[in-house]
């Protein structure tokens, strides 16, 4: 398995999120800025072009007005009507009222009373009428596109009725009301100088180079800037597009650019003011945005790198060292103090691998301990074995039996001397057949009948199930030496030993009984306690024989005594059952 | 504790930073920001504009170019038409300054060479607009196919003249790129139908054209027709045609449009003209400089177009914005 260090995976999951988070929140906001650009574009746009259109219209009105002041004026009448009534008195008058308002207005480039049989007045500035113009001709045609009543309105176009005179003007007519003949005989002719709705177009910018243009209802080109490029095919505007659409935004692109048409159609002239956007331009804007967020989300992004970082290097930190520590105990050193620098799960953890080691240190201990002691009480039963009384009072027996001249007994006692030392310094082995200790058992018993002669006696009744099984060695004679001692000796009359042994479940249990003295309670409470607290008064063997088992077997196990005074005593060792395995 | 893969990591950010601030900037210094702004000088043949409305044409489209393309424009040249060596120490003068590139009407066709050469070997690439010269060291021409025009003046003159006619030329300044061409169209289109009296030069002076012409018209009786190969020439001629009361008999064609020129045209004075495109030839030449400083590729020459105008078409929309300037009056 791969090992992946927990600094690697936070920070491939910090960065991961963070550029999610950022792509996510960068795709949204360049997705809305571009919307609210476009809106805010087509409505300030809508409002610049609506505001132009009314300017516009505002000024056919005045021209319509002018018109409509002239088609009502008696003079004017006066001089369509009636070819007779043309003096230059009556010319002379016409003019200097349309004169007069001219003066007041400039953007009025001139006023032109035409009539149907070739007659015309001009109020305008220069010259005499153009020679060349036939003026029946020019009623007719105007005549042709004027609705009675209503002023009709032209695109932008040169005007030649006044010789050596070509200004660009936008032209208003209204013909007569017809006379008897059913048809209009004349019409007044009202010319704005382009200049003046150039020079309003002109005036809104667009961005850097958008602009407004006006098509008139035919999607004829009353106004644009680079006219001369689109006549020439150098530039082109998606004008049926824009009159199918009738008024309203329109996104496209025109010669590779993306482009927002915003237009509004006048009724009043039928004309539709068109403006220009280039979202590129609009989107100028967003760029710097698009910047700006771009180099946050690297920031935010280094910045999460490095909170990573420290974050991990955090946890790991004590970790790290936590692991070091582990190390050094798996290599055997538990004498080592875990703690780490952190206030979270790892030091808790520390703490409890702290616990579990020092835990560990004291069991190390207390079995290094126990061996010990086992050493120890080993050797000391081995000393109770070598008893010096036992061992004096034996050989001043031997002694005895060879001046008595007893020398057969001498010889049986001093074998069974031999062979209880034997037994009891057995190759140092913790454990020994049954058979064995109660061997070892007679042998004593046997030396001990020597000296007691009559006075003792005794029983061994062992289950013969047992023999092969093993046992802790050295455990019962120091039993049968305290009954000797405590309880036969003192009594008058025979003494009897028995020893038995037998299976209890699990537990081998063997009990010496004798038919001594007994024990008072307050000798058995004594023994009891001797048992437990070391007490020299007491047999060393008895509390020897206690430890050894509580260490072997634990402290369920062990001797027990029961006494009453004349009674004698009986000593039970509970043991747990060894199998075999005499080694 | 910082190992390699985070090491890595952040250098990648950093390198990805820097990389896109360097594009950032990039992009921007290209979409013209004001820093950025290419310079181009506009050389004229002549900057008088009130004595040569096809120049305050070519101006209006150069200034148009300017403002599409967001390029500084300069416009130069010199006082009159016939100064050439005034155009060529302006010329030698725009070197110096070192526009990003040069857009120039060349004076004349030989005397010119010496200072496109100079402008090539500083590396300015370099626009011809209307009249070109003898050497190949411009990158781009621009203007009327001058023999296609002359041709054009040939065909509206045999729409006047009979087989076997004598007609005259009259052409401007001797050696000029495009009065050469001109006047080979013209003749080209009428060898062998008309007889063609020797060349006149005009020094494209409208009151030399006209003592010139009155001295044709008194001397040639059967003169039947004359071509004038530019504006001023043409506005000569027609004064002296007029004023020998023979319009009648002697059609005079005419070329470029100043409104002098036209109000002839509309009295039946000159019968036809034909004009060139000056807006086109002078915003075109700006695109192409556009284009050279951004290294595209481009034509060696592109044909602005001519028309053939007359009193019938002269006032039909698509041709009242090319033949009259707005708020141009008399």
């Amino acid at each position: 398995m791969k090992i992946r260090r927990i600094q690697d995976t936070l920070i491939r999951a910090f960065a991961g999120l963070i550029v999610m988070a950022l792509l996510l929140l960068g795709t949204l906001s360049y997705y809305y800025l571009h919307k609210i650009l476009i809106q805010n574009a087509e409505a300030t746009t809508m409002q610049l072009v609506s505001q132009l259109n009314r300017i516009i219209e505002n000024y056919i009105h005045y021209m319509d007005d002018i018109a409509l002041m002239a088609v009502t004026n008696d003079d004017v009448r006066t001089f369509i009507a009636n070819p007779r009534a043309d003096t230059p008195r009556l010319r002379s008058a016409i003019e200097s009222t349309f004169e007069s308002l001219r003066a007041v207005r400039r953007d009025i480039d001139s006023v032109f009373v035409i009539t149907r049989d070739g007659r015309a007045i001009a109020a305008t500035t220069g010259g005499a009428l153009n020679p060349t113009v036939d003026l029946r001709k020019r009623f007719a045609e105007l005549d042709a596109g004027a609705v009675p009543d209503r002023p009709s309105v032209s695109s932008a176009h040169v005007e030649n009725l006044v010789d050596y005179r070509y200004p660009w003007v936008i032209s208003l007519v209204r013909t007569l009301p017809a006379g008897p003949s059913g048809q209009s005989l004349g019409l007044i002719q009202v010319d704005l100088n382009y200049d003046i709705i150039a020079g309003l177009c002109k005036d809104i910018q667009l961005g850097k180079s958008g602009y407004v243009f006006i098509l008139n209802r035919t999607g004829e080109i009353v106004y644009h800037p680079r006219q001369q490029l689109i006549y020439g095919n150098l530039k082109s505007e998606k004008i049926a597009d824009i009159l199918a659409q009738g008024g309203g935004n329109l996104k496209t692109s025109v010669d590779g650019r993306e482009i927002l048409y915003t237009a509004v159609s006048s009724r009043e002239t039928g004309w539709e003011v068109v403006a220009v956007s280039y979202l590129d331009e609009l989107f100028r804007a967003s760029r710097e945005a698009e910047y700006v967020f771009l180099m946050l989300s690297l920031l935010v992004l280094v910045g999460a790198v490095a909170a990573a970082m420290l974050i991990s290097s955090n946890i790991s930190r004590p970790i790290e060292s936590l692991r070091r520590s582990m190390q050094a105990v798996e290599s055997g050193n538990f004498d080592i103090d875990i703690t780490v620098n952190a206030r979270n799960e790892v030091y808790q953890l520390a703490r409890d691998c702290d616990i579990a080691v020092k835990k560990v240190r004291d069991l190390i201990e207390q079995n290094r301990l126990e061996q010990e002691l086992k050493r120890k009480l080993e050797l000391r039963s081995l000393q109770a074995q070598i008893n010096p009384h036992f061992l004096y009072n034996t050989l001043d027996s031997i002694i005895w039996m060879i001046e008595l001249g007893e020398a057969d007994r001498a010889i049986d006692m001093t074998s069974s001397l031999a062979r209880f030392f034997r037994i009891g310094i057995s190759r140092g082995e913790e454990t020994i057949s049954v058979r064995t200790e109660i061997e070892y058992v007679q042998t004593y018993l046997e030396i001990q009948k020597q000296r007691y002669k009559d006075k003792l006696s005794y029983e061994i009744a062992f289950s013969p199930d047992l023999h092969d099984l093993q046992i802790l060695k050295l455990i019962i004679q120091p039993l049968v030496e305290n009954a000797i001692y405590h309880g036969i000796k003192n009594l008058e009359g025979p003494g009897l030993i028995r020893i038995t042994g037998e299976k209890d479940g699990e537990s081998m249990v063997i009990r010496i009984s004798d038919n001594g003295v007994g024990m008072s309670p307050d000798q058995l409470a004594a023994l009891r306690d001797g048992l437990i607290e070391p007490r020299p008064s007491n047999g060393v063997g008895v509390r020897n024989v206690q430890e050894r088992i509580h260490i072997y077997f634990g402290l369920q196990y062990g001797v027990s005594f029961e006494s009453s005074p004349g009674a004698g005593t009986v000593a039970t060792i509970r043991i747990p059952v060894i199998a075999g395995s005499p080694t | 504790m910082i190992n390699r893969s985070v090491l890595l990591l952040l250098a990648a950010a950093v390198a990805v930073a820097v990389a896109l601030t360097v594009v950032y900037r990039g992009a921007r210094l290209l979409s013209a920001a004001p820093g950025a702004q290419k310079k181009v000088v506009v050389i004229f043949k002549t900057i008088d504009y009130a004595s040569n409305p096809f120049w305050a044409n070519v101006r209006d489209g150069v200034v148009s170019a300017g403002q599409d393309f967001g390029i500084a424009i300069s416009i130069r040249g010199p006082a009159l038409e016939t100064d050439v060596q005034d155009q060529i120490s302006i010329v030698d003068a725009a070197i110096q300054g070192n526009p990003d590139a040069m857009v120039l009407a060349a004076a004349d066709y030989n005397l010119l060479v010496p200072a496109a050469k100079e402008a090539k070997r500083r590396g300015i690439p370099l626009v011809f607009i209307d009249s070109f010269i003898s050497s190949d060291d411009g990158d781009v021409r621009i203007g009327t196919d001058s023999y296609e025009g002359g041709q054009k003046c040939a065909a509206a003159l045999l729409r006047y003249v009979k087989p076997g006619d004598l007609v005259a030329i009259m052409s401007y300044v001797k050696g000029s790129s495009t009065a050469i061409d001109r006047e080979s169209g013209v003749r080209d289109a009428l060898d062998g139908k008309v007889k063609i009296l020797e060349t006149l030069y005009s020094n494209a002076d409208a009151d030399m054209a006209y003592s010139q012409a009155a001295r044709l018209i008194a001397r040639t009786p059967d003169l039947r027709g004359i071509v004038a190969l530019n504006d001023p020439t043409a506005r000569g001629a027609a004064r002296a045609l007029e004023e020998s009361g023979k319009a009648r008999s002697i059609a005079l064609i005419g070329f470029d449009n100043s409104l002098l020129v036209l109000h002839y045209v509309e009295r039946g004075i000159i019968r036809d003209t034909v004009v060139q495109k000056p807006f086109n030839m002078g915003y075109l030449g700006v695109e192409a400089a556009r284009d050279l400083i951004e290294h595209r590729k481009l034509a060696r020459f592109i044909n602005t177009g001519s028309i053939d105008i007359s009193v019938a078409n002269m006032f039909q929309p698509e041709n009242q914005k090319m033949l009259f300037p707005v708020s141009e009056g008399p």
